[in-house]
Protein backbone atom coordinates (compact mmCIF):
# COMPACT_ATOMS: atom_id res chain seq x y z
CA UNK A 1 0.00 0.00 0.00
CA UNK A 2 0.84 3.42 -0.93
CA UNK A 3 0.98 5.85 2.05
CA UNK A 4 -2.28 7.43 2.02
CA UNK A 5 -2.77 11.15 2.28
CA UNK A 6 -4.45 12.24 5.31
CA UNK A 7 -7.18 13.77 4.08
CA UNK A 8 -8.23 10.30 2.43
CA UNK A 9 -7.83 9.09 6.07
CA UNK A 10 -10.02 11.21 7.35
CA UNK A 11 -12.77 10.89 5.03
CA UNK A 12 -12.51 7.06 6.05
CA UNK A 13 -12.52 8.28 9.77
CA UNK A 14 -15.61 10.29 9.24
CA UNK A 15 -17.70 7.89 6.98
CA UNK A 16 -16.88 5.03 9.66
CA UNK A 17 -17.91 7.33 12.49
CA UNK A 18 -21.30 7.85 10.56
CA UNK A 19 -22.12 4.08 9.94
CA UNK A 20 -21.41 3.43 13.74
CA UNK A 21 -23.41 6.63 14.44
CA UNK A 22 -26.54 4.97 12.07
CA UNK A 23 -26.35 1.20 13.21
CA UNK A 24 -25.82 2.43 16.84
CA UNK A 25 -27.47 5.53 18.02
CA UNK A 26 -31.15 4.19 18.01
CA UNK A 27 -30.32 1.62 20.04
CA UNK A 28 -28.02 3.05 22.41
CA UNK A 29 -30.63 6.11 22.77
CA UNK A 30 -33.28 3.19 23.44
CA UNK A 31 -30.75 1.30 25.93
CA UNK A 32 -29.45 4.81 27.56
CA UNK A 33 -33.21 6.30 28.03
CA UNK A 34 -34.46 3.21 29.72
CA UNK A 35 -32.42 4.16 32.98
CA UNK A 36 -33.06 7.52 32.44
CA UNK A 37 -35.70 9.09 35.37
CA UNK A 38 -38.79 10.14 33.16
CA UNK A 39 -38.03 13.77 33.76
CA UNK A 40 -35.14 13.73 31.87
CA UNK A 41 -35.31 11.43 28.98
CA UNK A 42 -37.03 14.21 26.56
CA UNK A 43 -35.20 16.86 27.94
CA UNK A 44 -32.57 18.10 25.99
CA UNK A 45 -28.78 17.81 26.03
CA UNK A 46 -27.63 19.09 29.20
CA UNK A 47 -29.01 17.03 31.53
CA UNK A 48 -26.35 14.52 30.45
CA UNK A 49 -23.74 15.57 32.64
CA UNK A 50 -25.99 14.54 35.98
CA UNK A 51 -27.57 11.35 34.76
CA UNK A 52 -27.73 9.18 37.42
CA UNK A 53 -28.86 5.60 36.08
CA UNK A 54 -32.62 4.26 37.42
CA UNK A 55 -34.23 0.98 37.34
CA UNK A 56 -37.60 2.90 37.96
CA UNK A 57 -38.82 2.09 34.19
CA UNK A 58 -38.33 -1.64 35.03
CA UNK A 59 -39.88 -1.74 38.01
CA UNK A 60 -42.53 0.42 36.53
CA UNK A 61 -42.72 -2.41 33.65
CA UNK A 62 -43.13 -5.36 36.43
CA UNK A 63 -45.77 -3.54 38.51
CA UNK A 64 -47.61 -2.28 35.98
CA UNK A 65 -47.38 -4.36 32.69
CA UNK A 66 -47.18 -8.17 34.19
CA UNK A 67 -48.04 -9.19 31.04
CA UNK A 68 -44.83 -8.54 29.57
CA UNK A 69 -43.04 -11.08 31.81
CA UNK A 70 -46.04 -13.74 31.16
CA UNK A 71 -45.00 -12.79 27.58
CA UNK A 72 -41.33 -13.04 27.98
CA UNK A 73 -41.36 -16.56 29.21
CA UNK A 74 -43.94 -17.55 26.38
CA UNK A 75 -41.63 -15.98 23.62
CA UNK A 76 -38.87 -17.96 25.51
CA UNK A 77 -40.94 -21.04 25.44
CA UNK A 78 -41.40 -20.53 21.50
CA UNK A 79 -38.29 -19.33 20.61
CA UNK A 80 -36.55 -23.13 22.42
CA UNK A 81 -39.07 -25.33 20.82
CA UNK A 82 -38.69 -23.48 17.18
CA UNK A 83 -35.16 -23.43 17.04
CA UNK A 84 -35.00 -27.09 18.29
CA UNK A 85 -37.69 -28.24 15.86
CA UNK A 86 -36.06 -26.47 13.05
CA UNK A 87 -32.57 -27.78 14.00
CA UNK A 88 -33.23 -30.73 14.27
CA UNK A 89 -34.78 -31.55 10.61
CA UNK A 90 -33.03 -28.96 8.91
CA UNK A 91 -29.50 -31.32 10.59
CA UNK A 92 -31.99 -34.04 8.89
CA UNK A 93 -32.61 -32.97 5.23
CA UNK A 94 -29.01 -31.25 4.99
CA UNK A 95 -27.45 -35.06 5.66
CA UNK A 96 -30.04 -36.28 3.06
CA UNK A 97 -29.35 -33.31 0.44
CA UNK A 98 -25.55 -33.79 0.86
CA UNK A 99 -25.14 -37.30 0.93
CA UNK A 100 -27.54 -38.84 -1.96
CA UNK A 101 -28.32 -37.37 -5.39
CA UNK A 102 -31.08 -37.71 -7.52
CA UNK A 103 -33.30 -35.89 -9.93
CA UNK A 104 -36.45 -36.62 -7.09
CA UNK A 105 -33.80 -34.90 -4.88
CA UNK A 106 -33.19 -32.10 -6.69
CA UNK A 107 -36.52 -31.14 -7.57
CA UNK A 108 -37.71 -31.33 -3.56
CA UNK A 109 -34.71 -29.63 -2.43
CA UNK A 110 -35.70 -26.57 -5.03
CA UNK A 111 -39.23 -26.66 -4.03
CA UNK A 112 -37.90 -26.00 -0.25
CA UNK A 113 -36.26 -22.94 -1.82
CA UNK A 114 -39.14 -21.62 -3.88
CA UNK A 115 -41.54 -22.09 -1.25
CA UNK A 116 -39.56 -20.03 1.79
CA UNK A 117 -39.86 -17.18 -0.68
CA UNK A 118 -43.72 -17.23 -0.84
CA UNK A 119 -44.92 -14.46 1.56
CA UNK A 120 -45.94 -15.65 5.37
CA UNK A 121 -48.96 -13.79 5.29
CA UNK A 122 -50.80 -15.45 2.55
CA UNK A 123 -50.67 -18.98 4.29
CA UNK A 124 -52.27 -17.38 7.29
CA UNK A 125 -55.47 -16.92 5.54
CA UNK A 126 -56.20 -21.08 5.36
CA UNK A 127 -54.10 -21.30 8.88
CA UNK A 128 -56.74 -19.04 10.68
CA UNK A 129 -59.79 -21.10 10.66
CA UNK A 130 -57.98 -24.74 10.75
CA UNK A 131 -55.63 -23.40 13.85
CA UNK A 132 -59.18 -22.30 15.06
CA UNK A 133 -60.51 -25.67 14.42
CA UNK A 134 -58.04 -27.79 16.14
CA UNK A 135 -57.80 -25.42 18.68
CA UNK A 136 -54.32 -24.73 18.49
CA UNK A 137 -55.01 -21.00 18.51
CA UNK A 138 -53.33 -19.00 21.27
CA UNK A 139 -51.08 -21.87 22.26
CA UNK A 140 -46.89 -22.45 22.07
CA UNK A 141 -47.61 -24.61 19.14
CA UNK A 142 -48.84 -23.06 16.65
CA UNK A 143 -46.22 -20.57 16.66
CA UNK A 144 -43.31 -23.12 17.27
CA UNK A 145 -44.91 -24.94 14.04
CA UNK A 146 -44.68 -21.64 12.26
CA UNK A 147 -41.48 -20.42 12.65
CA UNK A 148 -39.67 -23.72 12.09
CA UNK A 149 -41.49 -24.14 8.86
CA UNK A 150 -40.50 -20.61 7.71
CA UNK A 151 -36.57 -21.37 8.58
CA UNK A 152 -36.27 -25.11 7.26
CA UNK A 153 -35.91 -24.23 4.25
CA UNK A 154 -32.39 -22.10 4.64
CA UNK A 155 -31.62 -24.17 7.66
CA UNK A 156 -31.54 -27.15 5.56
CA UNK A 157 -29.45 -25.36 2.56
CA UNK A 158 -26.74 -24.03 5.36
CA UNK A 159 -26.64 -27.55 6.86
CA UNK A 160 -26.00 -29.20 3.44
CA UNK A 161 -23.06 -26.79 3.44
CA UNK A 162 -21.89 -27.49 6.19
CA UNK A 163 -22.43 -31.27 5.92
CA UNK A 164 -20.66 -31.35 2.12
CA UNK A 165 -17.36 -29.51 3.82
CA UNK A 166 -17.50 -33.51 6.39
CA UNK A 167 -15.23 -35.62 4.33
CA UNK A 168 -16.98 -38.62 2.42
CA UNK A 169 -14.21 -40.79 3.42
CA UNK A 170 -15.41 -40.65 7.52
CA UNK A 171 -18.49 -41.81 6.54
CA UNK A 172 -17.01 -44.55 3.91
CA UNK A 173 -15.17 -45.49 6.80
CA UNK A 174 -17.84 -45.95 9.89
CA UNK A 175 -19.64 -47.66 6.93
CA UNK A 176 -17.16 -50.55 6.54
CA UNK A 177 -17.49 -50.88 10.30
CA UNK A 178 -20.92 -51.63 9.60
CA UNK A 179 -23.10 -48.60 10.39
CA UNK A 180 -25.96 -47.91 8.73
CA UNK A 181 -27.11 -44.43 7.67
CA UNK A 182 -29.01 -43.27 10.81
CA UNK A 183 -25.58 -44.21 12.92
CA UNK A 184 -23.04 -42.36 10.14
CA UNK A 185 -25.21 -39.31 10.67
CA UNK A 186 -25.03 -40.10 14.76
CA UNK A 187 -21.55 -40.76 15.21
CA UNK A 188 -19.63 -38.81 12.19
CA UNK A 189 -21.73 -36.15 11.14
CA UNK A 190 -23.47 -34.97 14.18
CA UNK A 191 -20.13 -33.92 16.16
CA UNK A 192 -18.81 -32.27 12.96
CA UNK A 193 -21.66 -30.03 12.18
CA UNK A 194 -22.20 -28.59 15.39
CA UNK A 195 -20.75 -25.19 13.37
CA UNK A 196 -24.00 -25.18 11.17
CA UNK A 197 -26.07 -25.96 13.73
CA UNK A 198 -25.05 -22.68 15.37
CA UNK A 199 -25.85 -20.92 12.49
CA UNK A 200 -29.14 -22.16 11.90
CA UNK A 201 -29.90 -21.43 14.88
CA UNK A 202 -28.81 -18.21 15.38
CA UNK A 203 -31.41 -17.36 12.43
CA UNK A 204 -34.53 -18.97 14.24
CA UNK A 205 -33.45 -17.35 17.17
CA UNK A 206 -33.30 -14.15 16.57
CA UNK A 207 -36.47 -14.77 14.36
CA UNK A 208 -38.33 -16.59 16.98
CA UNK A 209 -37.67 -13.70 19.22
CA UNK A 210 -38.49 -11.13 17.35
CA UNK A 211 -41.46 -12.01 15.12
CA UNK A 212 -44.96 -10.05 15.16
CA UNK A 213 -47.14 -10.86 12.30
CA UNK A 214 -47.74 -14.53 12.94
CA UNK A 215 -48.05 -13.77 16.93
CA UNK A 216 -50.42 -10.93 16.24
CA UNK A 217 -52.98 -13.06 14.27
CA UNK A 218 -52.82 -16.22 15.96
CA UNK A 219 -52.09 -15.18 19.39
CA UNK A 220 -54.89 -12.96 21.50
CA UNK A 221 -53.85 -13.82 25.65
CA UNK A 222 -52.18 -17.00 26.91
CA UNK A 223 -49.04 -16.99 24.00
CA UNK A 224 -48.44 -13.71 23.36
CA UNK A 225 -45.29 -12.68 22.63
CA UNK A 226 -42.99 -9.79 24.05
CA UNK A 227 -43.18 -8.19 20.65
CA UNK A 228 -46.87 -8.13 20.82
CA UNK A 229 -47.04 -6.91 24.11
CA UNK A 230 -44.90 -4.15 23.13
CA UNK A 231 -47.31 -3.60 20.09
CA UNK A 232 -50.33 -3.17 22.63
CA UNK A 233 -48.07 -0.29 24.58
CA UNK A 234 -47.08 1.48 21.83
CA UNK A 235 -50.80 1.90 20.90
CA UNK A 236 -52.23 2.21 24.48
CA UNK A 237 -55.25 4.49 24.46
CA UNK A 238 -54.11 6.47 28.28
CA UNK A 239 -51.22 7.84 26.46
CA UNK A 240 -47.74 5.29 25.92
CA UNK A 241 -45.67 5.28 29.05
CA UNK A 242 -42.12 5.82 26.73
CA UNK A 243 -39.84 5.40 29.56
CA UNK A 244 -41.37 1.48 30.42
CA UNK A 245 -41.95 0.76 27.18
CA UNK A 246 -37.64 1.40 26.90
CA UNK A 247 -37.34 -0.90 29.42
CA UNK A 248 -39.51 -3.19 27.52
CA UNK A 249 -37.56 -2.87 24.23
CA UNK A 250 -34.02 -3.08 26.08
CA UNK A 251 -35.27 -6.73 27.77
CA UNK A 252 -36.43 -7.77 24.32
CA UNK A 253 -33.40 -6.53 22.79
CA UNK A 254 -30.20 -7.14 25.08
CA UNK A 255 -30.11 -10.92 25.15
CA UNK A 256 -30.33 -11.18 20.70
CA UNK A 257 -28.25 -8.68 20.86
CA UNK A 258 -25.35 -10.11 22.96
CA UNK A 259 -25.74 -13.36 20.80
CA UNK A 260 -25.90 -12.15 17.64
CA UNK A 261 -22.45 -10.59 18.35
CA UNK A 262 -20.96 -13.55 20.35
CA UNK A 263 -21.84 -15.41 16.64
CA UNK A 264 -21.12 -12.92 14.45
CA UNK A 265 -18.94 -15.43 12.16
CA UNK A 266 -21.37 -18.07 12.06
CA UNK A 267 -23.86 -15.26 11.16
CA UNK A 268 -22.45 -14.27 8.45
CA UNK A 269 -21.60 -17.70 7.10
CA UNK A 270 -24.94 -18.65 7.43
CA UNK A 271 -26.36 -15.48 5.66
CA UNK A 272 -23.79 -16.26 2.60
CA UNK A 273 -24.57 -20.13 2.56
CA UNK A 274 -28.16 -19.36 2.62
CA UNK A 275 -28.73 -16.82 0.25
CA UNK A 276 -25.52 -17.76 -2.53
CA UNK A 277 -26.74 -21.98 -2.42
CA UNK A 278 -30.55 -21.60 -1.68
CA UNK B 1 -21.32 -38.75 -9.03
CA UNK B 2 -20.45 -41.22 -11.94
CA UNK B 3 -24.03 -43.42 -11.67
CA UNK B 4 -26.11 -40.10 -11.55
CA UNK B 5 -27.27 -40.34 -14.71
CA UNK B 6 -28.43 -44.64 -14.67
CA UNK B 7 -30.17 -43.41 -11.12
CA UNK B 8 -31.59 -40.54 -12.85
CA UNK B 9 -33.38 -42.89 -15.27
CA UNK B 10 -34.49 -45.24 -12.43
CA UNK B 11 -36.66 -42.02 -10.89
CA UNK B 12 -39.53 -42.72 -13.01
CA UNK B 13 -43.04 -41.38 -11.65
CA UNK B 14 -44.34 -43.03 -8.79
CA UNK B 15 -40.92 -45.20 -8.70
CA UNK B 16 -38.09 -43.73 -6.37
CA UNK B 17 -34.66 -44.22 -7.30
CA UNK B 18 -32.52 -45.97 -4.41
CA UNK B 19 -30.07 -42.89 -3.56
CA UNK B 20 -34.06 -40.97 -3.27
CA UNK B 21 -35.46 -44.11 -1.22
CA UNK B 22 -32.49 -44.07 0.98
CA UNK B 23 -32.17 -40.34 1.54
CA UNK B 24 -36.25 -40.27 1.78
CA UNK B 25 -36.69 -40.45 6.14
CA UNK B 26 -34.27 -37.49 6.67
CA UNK B 27 -35.74 -35.15 3.95
CA UNK B 28 -39.06 -36.43 4.41
CA UNK B 29 -39.72 -34.57 8.30
CA UNK B 30 -38.61 -31.15 5.97
CA UNK B 31 -40.58 -31.51 2.87
CA UNK B 32 -43.70 -32.33 4.88
CA UNK B 33 -43.58 -29.84 7.20
CA UNK B 34 -43.35 -27.30 4.30
CA UNK B 35 -45.64 -29.03 2.80
CA UNK B 36 -48.26 -28.86 4.99
CA UNK B 37 -47.52 -25.05 6.29
CA UNK B 38 -47.15 -23.44 3.31
CA UNK B 39 -47.20 -25.03 0.12
CA UNK B 40 -51.07 -26.57 1.00
CA UNK B 41 -52.07 -23.58 2.06
CA UNK B 42 -51.29 -21.48 -0.69
CA UNK B 43 -52.39 -23.55 -3.13
CA UNK B 44 -56.19 -23.44 -1.10
CA UNK B 45 -55.70 -19.84 -1.25
CA UNK B 46 -55.13 -20.04 -5.09
CA UNK B 47 -58.53 -22.38 -5.05
CA UNK B 48 -60.48 -19.85 -2.40
CA UNK B 49 -59.57 -16.76 -4.38
CA UNK B 50 -62.06 -18.05 -7.64
CA UNK B 51 -64.71 -18.70 -4.87
CA UNK B 52 -66.96 -16.61 -2.86
CA UNK B 53 -66.76 -17.29 0.86
CA UNK B 54 -66.59 -16.03 4.84
CA UNK B 55 -65.39 -17.76 7.68
CA UNK B 56 -67.84 -20.79 8.28
CA UNK B 57 -70.06 -20.98 4.75
CA UNK B 58 -69.65 -23.26 2.12
CA UNK B 59 -67.58 -21.84 -0.70
CA UNK B 60 -69.21 -20.84 -4.26
CA UNK B 61 -67.43 -20.57 -7.50
CA UNK B 62 -67.41 -17.19 -8.32
CA UNK B 63 -64.13 -17.34 -11.68
CA UNK B 64 -62.49 -14.80 -11.78
CA UNK B 65 -65.05 -12.03 -9.40
CA UNK B 66 -62.46 -11.60 -6.54
CA UNK B 67 -59.95 -10.66 -8.72
CA UNK B 68 -62.39 -7.57 -10.69
CA UNK B 69 -63.23 -6.50 -7.44
CA UNK B 70 -59.71 -5.96 -6.17
CA UNK B 71 -58.61 -4.30 -9.78
CA UNK B 72 -61.20 -1.86 -9.17
CA UNK B 73 -60.70 -1.21 -5.54
CA UNK B 74 -58.84 2.27 -5.64
CA UNK B 75 -57.19 0.98 -2.07
CA UNK B 76 -55.60 -1.66 -3.47
CA UNK B 77 -53.86 0.11 -6.35
CA UNK B 78 -52.63 2.26 -3.61
CA UNK B 79 -51.11 0.18 -1.88
CA UNK B 80 -49.46 -1.66 -4.56
CA UNK B 81 -48.20 1.76 -5.41
CA UNK B 82 -46.98 2.49 -1.76
CA UNK B 83 -45.32 -1.02 -2.15
CA UNK B 84 -43.76 -0.66 -5.34
CA UNK B 85 -42.42 2.86 -4.36
CA UNK B 86 -41.08 1.54 -1.01
CA UNK B 87 -39.43 -1.61 -2.26
CA UNK B 88 -37.87 0.19 -5.03
CA UNK B 89 -36.66 3.33 -2.68
CA UNK B 90 -35.84 0.81 0.16
CA UNK B 91 -33.83 -1.98 -1.70
CA UNK B 92 -31.82 0.35 -3.98
CA UNK B 93 -30.96 2.57 -0.89
CA UNK B 94 -29.60 -0.57 0.98
CA UNK B 95 -27.62 -1.49 -2.46
CA UNK B 96 -25.40 1.82 -2.49
CA UNK B 97 -24.97 1.77 0.99
CA UNK B 98 -23.99 -1.67 1.49
CA UNK B 99 -21.95 -1.14 -1.16
CA UNK B 100 -20.15 1.53 0.16
CA UNK B 101 -20.01 0.54 3.43
CA UNK B 102 -18.16 -3.18 1.82
CA UNK B 103 -15.98 -0.92 -0.09
CA UNK B 104 -14.95 0.99 2.79
CA UNK B 105 -14.85 -2.34 5.31
CA UNK B 106 -12.33 -3.96 2.49
CA UNK B 107 -9.90 -1.66 2.77
CA UNK B 108 -9.00 -2.06 6.12
CA UNK B 109 -9.85 -0.70 9.27
CA UNK B 110 -8.45 -1.29 12.71
CA UNK B 111 -10.81 -3.65 14.78
CA UNK B 112 -12.49 -4.83 12.15
CA UNK B 113 -14.14 -7.35 13.98
CA UNK B 114 -15.74 -4.79 16.38
CA UNK B 115 -17.08 -2.60 13.84
CA UNK B 116 -19.02 -5.39 11.66
CA UNK B 117 -20.51 -6.63 15.28
CA UNK B 118 -21.80 -2.82 15.33
CA UNK B 119 -22.80 -3.17 11.66
CA UNK B 120 -24.89 -6.18 12.34
CA UNK B 121 -26.50 -4.90 15.73
CA UNK B 122 -29.31 -3.74 14.12
CA UNK B 123 -30.36 -7.56 12.42
CA UNK B 124 -31.12 -8.42 16.51
CA UNK B 125 -34.06 -5.86 16.88
CA UNK B 126 -37.22 -6.51 16.57
CA UNK B 127 -39.97 -4.80 14.38
CA UNK B 128 -41.38 -3.24 16.88
CA UNK B 129 -38.32 -2.72 18.89
CA UNK B 130 -37.45 -0.22 15.72
CA UNK B 131 -40.43 1.41 15.77
CA UNK B 132 -40.02 2.10 19.00
CA UNK B 133 -36.45 3.78 18.43
CA UNK B 134 -37.47 5.26 14.63
CA UNK B 135 -41.06 7.03 16.69
CA UNK B 136 -38.81 8.24 19.47
CA UNK B 137 -35.83 9.49 17.28
CA UNK B 138 -38.78 11.54 15.12
CA UNK B 139 -41.31 12.28 17.89
CA UNK B 140 -42.98 15.71 16.39
CA UNK B 141 -41.57 17.56 20.10
CA UNK B 142 -39.09 15.93 21.27
CA UNK B 143 -37.31 13.62 18.91
CA UNK B 144 -33.74 14.62 18.44
CA UNK B 145 -33.14 14.35 14.65
CA UNK B 146 -36.52 16.90 14.44
CA UNK B 147 -34.69 19.10 16.62
CA UNK B 148 -31.95 19.08 14.41
CA UNK B 149 -33.86 19.11 11.48
CA UNK B 150 -35.25 21.86 13.31
CA UNK B 151 -31.91 23.59 14.19
CA UNK B 152 -30.95 23.09 10.62
CA UNK B 153 -34.23 25.66 9.60
CA UNK B 154 -35.31 22.42 7.27
CA UNK B 155 -39.06 21.57 7.85
CA UNK B 156 -40.19 18.76 9.99
CA UNK B 157 -40.97 15.00 8.90
CA UNK B 158 -44.53 14.99 9.86
CA UNK B 159 -44.99 11.36 9.28
CA UNK B 160 -48.22 10.63 11.59
CA UNK B 161 -50.31 13.56 9.34
CA UNK B 162 -49.03 13.41 6.16
CA UNK B 163 -49.08 10.13 3.83
CA UNK B 164 -45.63 10.53 1.78
CA UNK B 165 -44.22 11.38 5.11
CA UNK B 166 -45.34 8.35 6.73
CA UNK B 167 -44.06 5.93 3.98
CA UNK B 168 -40.74 8.53 4.08
CA UNK B 169 -40.47 7.14 7.99
CA UNK B 170 -40.91 3.73 7.01
CA UNK B 171 -38.42 3.37 4.28
CA UNK B 172 -35.69 5.22 6.49
CA UNK B 173 -36.90 2.10 8.95
CA UNK B 174 -36.65 -0.40 6.48
CA UNK B 175 -33.65 0.28 5.22
CA UNK B 176 -31.77 0.53 8.82
CA UNK B 177 -33.17 -3.04 9.85
CA UNK B 178 -32.08 -5.06 6.42
CA UNK B 179 -29.10 -3.16 6.10
CA UNK B 180 -26.68 -6.12 7.92
CA UNK B 181 -27.74 -7.97 5.25
CA UNK B 182 -26.94 -6.57 2.24
CA UNK B 183 -24.08 -5.50 3.84
CA UNK B 184 -22.82 -8.95 4.93
CA UNK B 185 -23.69 -10.77 1.39
CA UNK B 186 -21.89 -7.74 -0.15
CA UNK B 187 -19.05 -8.43 1.96
CA UNK B 188 -18.59 -11.36 1.96
CA UNK B 189 -18.33 -11.35 -1.58
CA UNK B 190 -15.93 -8.38 -1.68
CA UNK B 191 -13.88 -10.61 0.55
CA UNK B 192 -13.76 -13.42 -1.47
CA UNK B 193 -12.14 -11.30 -4.46
CA UNK B 194 -8.38 -12.39 -4.89
CA UNK B 195 -5.83 -9.69 -4.08
CA UNK B 196 -3.64 -10.16 -6.67
CA UNK B 197 -6.68 -8.46 -9.06
CA UNK B 198 -6.13 -5.54 -7.28
CA UNK B 199 -2.32 -5.71 -7.51
CA UNK B 200 -2.51 -5.89 -11.00
CA UNK B 201 -5.21 -2.84 -11.44
CA UNK B 202 -2.35 -1.09 -9.24
CA UNK B 203 0.18 -1.69 -11.25
CA UNK B 204 -1.56 -0.89 -14.10
CA UNK B 205 -2.02 2.85 -12.94
CA UNK B 206 -5.81 2.44 -12.18
CA UNK B 207 -7.21 5.00 -10.20
CA UNK B 208 -9.38 4.14 -7.07
CA UNK B 209 -12.65 4.79 -8.96
CA UNK B 210 -11.13 3.25 -11.74
CA UNK B 211 -10.76 0.22 -9.89
CA UNK B 212 -14.21 0.12 -8.40
CA UNK B 213 -15.56 0.65 -11.29
CA UNK B 214 -13.67 -1.65 -13.62
CA UNK B 215 -12.76 -4.68 -11.46
CA UNK B 216 -14.74 -4.70 -7.98
CA UNK B 217 -18.18 -3.87 -9.32
CA UNK B 218 -18.18 -6.33 -12.04
CA UNK B 219 -16.97 -9.14 -9.79
CA UNK B 220 -19.42 -8.15 -7.70
CA UNK B 221 -22.13 -8.22 -9.63
CA UNK B 222 -23.69 -11.94 -9.23
CA UNK B 223 -23.58 -11.62 -4.82
CA UNK B 224 -25.31 -7.83 -5.99
CA UNK B 225 -27.92 -9.37 -7.84
CA UNK B 226 -28.41 -11.92 -5.02
CA UNK B 227 -28.74 -9.60 -2.42
CA UNK B 228 -30.89 -7.43 -4.79
CA UNK B 229 -33.87 -10.30 -5.73
CA UNK B 230 -33.88 -11.65 -1.87
CA UNK B 231 -34.58 -7.80 -0.97
CA UNK B 232 -37.34 -7.62 -3.56
CA UNK B 233 -38.74 -10.48 -2.46
CA UNK B 234 -38.64 -9.94 1.09
CA UNK B 235 -39.35 -5.96 1.35
CA UNK B 236 -42.34 -7.17 -0.93
CA UNK B 237 -44.21 -8.48 2.40
CA UNK B 238 -43.59 -5.89 4.21
CA UNK B 239 -46.52 -5.53 7.23
CA UNK B 240 -45.31 -4.83 10.50
CA UNK B 241 -43.48 -1.90 10.21
CA UNK B 242 -46.15 -0.15 8.55
CA UNK B 243 -48.88 -1.59 11.03
CA UNK B 244 -47.00 -0.34 13.91
CA UNK B 245 -45.86 3.04 12.19
CA UNK B 246 -49.08 4.08 10.62
CA UNK B 247 -51.85 1.44 10.84
CA UNK B 248 -52.49 2.22 7.27
CA UNK B 249 -53.76 5.27 7.97
CA UNK B 250 -54.51 8.23 7.29
CA UNK B 251 -57.53 7.25 5.62
CA UNK B 252 -55.56 4.32 4.17
CA UNK B 253 -53.22 6.41 2.50
CA UNK B 254 -50.16 4.88 3.64
CA UNK B 255 -51.59 0.81 3.36
CA UNK B 256 -48.89 -1.74 1.34
CA UNK B 257 -50.21 -4.88 -0.11
CA UNK B 258 -50.11 -6.68 2.88
CA UNK B 259 -51.58 -4.63 5.08
CA UNK B 260 -54.65 -4.14 2.40
CA UNK B 261 -54.50 -8.12 2.83
CA UNK B 262 -54.72 -8.33 6.21
CA UNK B 263 -57.44 -5.54 6.68
CA UNK B 264 -60.03 -7.38 3.80
CA UNK B 265 -59.70 -10.78 5.55
CA UNK B 266 -59.96 -9.60 9.26
CA UNK B 267 -61.66 -6.61 9.63
CA UNK B 268 -63.70 -5.87 6.66
CA UNK B 269 -64.80 -9.57 6.21
CA UNK B 270 -63.82 -9.00 2.29
CA UNK B 271 -62.15 -12.66 2.29
CA UNK B 272 -62.62 -13.12 -1.41
CA UNK B 273 -60.20 -10.09 -2.20
CA UNK B 274 -57.86 -11.39 0.78
CA UNK B 275 -57.27 -14.27 -1.05
CA UNK B 276 -57.16 -12.79 -4.76
CA UNK B 277 -54.52 -10.34 -3.13
CA UNK B 278 -52.86 -13.21 -1.76
CA UNK B 279 -52.49 -15.04 -4.84
CA UNK B 280 -51.04 -11.84 -6.81
CA UNK B 281 -48.43 -11.65 -3.14
CA UNK B 282 -47.61 -15.16 -4.55
CA UNK B 283 -47.37 -14.87 -7.81
CA UNK B 284 -45.27 -11.56 -7.98
CA UNK B 285 -42.88 -12.97 -5.24
CA UNK B 286 -42.05 -16.01 -7.62
CA UNK B 287 -41.55 -13.83 -10.63
CA UNK B 288 -39.24 -12.14 -8.84
CA UNK B 289 -37.86 -15.09 -7.80
CA UNK B 290 -37.91 -16.55 -11.37
CA UNK B 291 -34.32 -15.08 -12.36
CA UNK B 292 -33.06 -16.39 -8.77
CA UNK B 293 -34.60 -19.73 -9.39
CA UNK B 294 -33.80 -19.88 -12.89
CA UNK B 295 -30.25 -19.91 -12.08
CA UNK B 296 -30.33 -22.30 -9.02
CA UNK B 297 -32.34 -24.77 -11.03
CA UNK B 298 -29.26 -24.98 -13.73
CA UNK B 299 -26.73 -25.33 -11.02
CA UNK B 300 -28.38 -28.10 -9.08
CA UNK B 301 -29.84 -30.22 -11.98
CA UNK B 302 -26.25 -30.29 -13.56
CA UNK B 303 -25.01 -33.62 -14.45
CA UNK B 304 -28.28 -34.90 -13.22
CA UNK B 305 -30.45 -34.82 -16.63
CA UNK B 306 -29.43 -35.33 -20.16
Amino acid sequence: MKTRAPLVAAARALAVAVVLLWSLGPIAMIVFAAFTPERDIFASGRSLLAWRPTFEHFIGLWTRWGDFFTALRNSLVITVGATLFAVAVSTLAGYGYSRWRSVFLARSAFALIALRLLPPIVTTLPLFPIVNALGLNDTHAVLIILYAAFFVSLGTMVMRTFIDQIPRELDEAAHVDGAGPWQVLRRVILPLSAQGMVAVAIFVIVYAWNEFLFAFIFTTRKAKTMSLVMSEMIGSLDGVEWGVLFAATTVQLLPVLVFVVLCQRQLIEGLTAGATKG
Amino acid sequence: MSNALSLARTDAPGLLSPASRAALPFVAPALLLMGLVILVPALYVLWLSFHSSTFGVSPTFVGWDNYAKILQDPYFWRSLVNTAVIVLVVVHAELLLGLAMATLFAGGLPGRKVLIACVLAPYAVSEVGAIVMWRTLFDPDTGPVMRALAALGLPPLEWAVTPSHGLVMVALLSVWLHLPFTFVILYAARLAIPIDVYEAALIDGASPWQTFRRVTLPLLAPAILVAMLFRYIFAFRLFSEVWLLTGGGPARSTEVVAVYLYLEAFRYNNFGAATATGWLMVLSSLVLAGFYLRRLYRGMFAGLER
